[in-house]
């Protein structure tokens, strides 16, 4: 069943994210792909996540097709004007990609063209407005299209703070369909979370993000405290006699708790896709 | 100088609609120079709001002052006596001005009269044209003190597109194309050379690519 029909359904949907290679070498991402092949519901293309140059998550979505994977790409305002953002929509859906996902993207500063010139014509909600607008048949300059595209868009959430869920109202409003949340390190505040982004109306997916190593739960302890990422779920990685494993695990058992309180789950490994296997292992998927 | 036009009146009584007692506040910096918001301006807008909202049977207060320089805080205060008897500020100032009034009052609504439009020059009586973008990064002295950054439509930094003719940009046979410009002043100065040297692309994390700009002189900050 598509991902589009397995969220109007209500069934849970299982997605990982897929990186493409800094570079044209590819093995690594098709390969990463098969390994997983029947066991997600669709793969998720970022683009150029993090300000970091990276190959487009258009071919990257495209080629995850081709490995007979449904694939969700990114689209974002940095870095393409509305000329360019509509155009790539028209190809990515000539090109079979049936959905995408309106993200934020980060400031050109952190990234690793910092030189770059950022474009930053539309924002999230103006983003889901086109998308909308190419669907009903017409460009953002209110010309005729020939033939029209047809996406399964969503948005995400910065964090899970009440103001976000307020900006998410807005993206829905815009065309957004499905949410995607930050990571989920705390059962219990997320079902809190659930609770109040109910008035939203749509499917929420959230994020369960691979912890691969203390000092990177720490940094999102300290960094992030919205994230909830407890003390004791450090110990357990500090004390644990395989700390990777353990990371996995957590993975895995925060995927299976999901599993009754959301519409979906979104993998994220950050360049560890190799390892997806084995959370969807632990999640007993 | 940082050069406004008015908005138009519609828009500005649309703004200041719901409110009776209006401190309308021009600045005598840029926009004075290029007779968008300064104490004439200030006097005008109030009459035509004054006109306007006459015909519809309705009375305002408008209190009119220009300050000295209204992106300065120093100025800006000179506004305390009168902030208490004025329901919004209208300010004529560019959008610095307008922040640094919106910062300083917090309780006060506070909207702009005018349009600001860009960092530039006067090239006759009346006509102002855009010379700087304030890319943090200056090039001019490569270019012949002519800047293709704000002067040229595509910011080309390598001479001129095919769409250079006659001189003319073709956007518009209004624009000079900036690298015409260059070139003959290049060549005024006997400095042709400069012109076959390859400029990189350029940083714009200088510019607006960095976010949000700052500058802190630790020799004067406090």
């Amino acid at each position: 069943m598509s991902f589009r029909k397995r969220l109007s359904a209500g069934e849970f949907v299982v997605l990982a994210e897929m990186n493409t290679p800094k570079g044209v070498n590819i093995s690594k991402m098709v390969l990463d792909s098969r390994r997983i092949k029947g066991r997600v519901d669709a793969v998720i293309i970022p683009d150029m996540d993090n300000g970091v140059m990276k190959m487009s998550a258009l071919a990257g979505g495209v080629l995850m097709q081709q490995q007979g994977m449904e694939a969700i790409i990114h689209v974002y305002g940095r870095d393409r004007n509305s000329l360019a953002l509509q155009g790539d929509l028209l190809a990515a859906h000539v090109l079979g990609i049936q959905n995408l996902i309106v993200v934020h993207s980060e400031d050109m500063a952190v990234g690793d063209h910092r030189d770059a010139q950022p474009v930053n014509e539309l924002d999230e909600p103006g983003l889901l407005a086109a998308i909308r607008t190419l669907q009903e048949g017409n460009d953002m300059a209110g010309f005729e299209l020939d033939g029209r595209p047809d996406f399964t868009t969503g948005c995400t959430l910065a964090s899970f703070k009440d103001s976000e869920l307020d900006l998410a109202e807005k993206k829905v409003a815009a065309g957004a369909g499905f949410i995607v949340t930050p990571p989920v390190f705390d059962i219990d505040t997320f079902s809190t979370f659930m609770e109040k982004a109910q008035k939203l109306n749509v499917p929420v997916i959230p994020t369960v993000f691979l912890i691969k190593s203390v000092a990177i739960a720490r940094y999102i302890a300290t960094s992030e405290p919205d994230a909830n990422l407890s003390e004791d779920l450090i110990k357990r990685i500090r004390k644990a006699s395989d700390r990777e494993m353990e990371g996995i695990k957590i993975a895995g058992e925060t995927v299976a708790a999901l599993r009754g309180m959301a519409h979906g789950v979104r993998i994220q490994t950050l360049g560890w896709e190799h390892r997806l296997g084995a959370i969807l292992d632990t999640a007993g998927l | 100088m940082i050069t406004a036009e008015r908005k138009p009146l519609e828009e500005i009584i649309a703004s200041v609609k719901p409110f009776q007692r209006i401190l309308l506040v021009g600045c005598n910096e840029c926009v004075t120079v290029c007779a968008a918001g300064g104490r004439k301006e200030v006097g005008l807008l109030a009459s035509a709001l004054q006109m306007h909202f006459m015909t519809e049977g309705k009375t305002i207060d408008i209190k009119e002052i220009t300050l000295e320089r209204q992106c300065d805080p120093e100025y800006v205060e000179e506004l305390n006596v009168h902030m208490d008897q004025a329901d919004a500020v209208l300010s004529m100032a560019c959008g610095c001005g307008v922040q640094e009034i919106a910062r300083r009052y917090r309780e006060k609504p506070v909207f702009p009269a005018v349009n600001t439009k860009f960092m530039g020059a006067s090239e006759r009586q009346g006509v102002w044209a855009e010379r700087c973008q304030g890319c943090g990064d200056c090039l001019l002295g490569l270019t012949g003190g002519i800047c293709p950054i704000a002067r040229c439509s595509k910011r080309l930094l390598n001479g001129p597109c095919g769409g250079s003719t006659t001189g003319k940009c073709e956007i518009s046979p209004e624009v000079d194309c900036v690298w015409q410009l260059i070139w003959d002043r290049l060549k005024a100065l006997g400095m042709q050379d400069r012109y076959e040297d390859i400029t990189p692309a350029k940083n714009w994390q200088t510019g607006r690519g960095g976010g949000p700009r700052k500058i802190i002189r630790e020799d004067l900050a406090e």
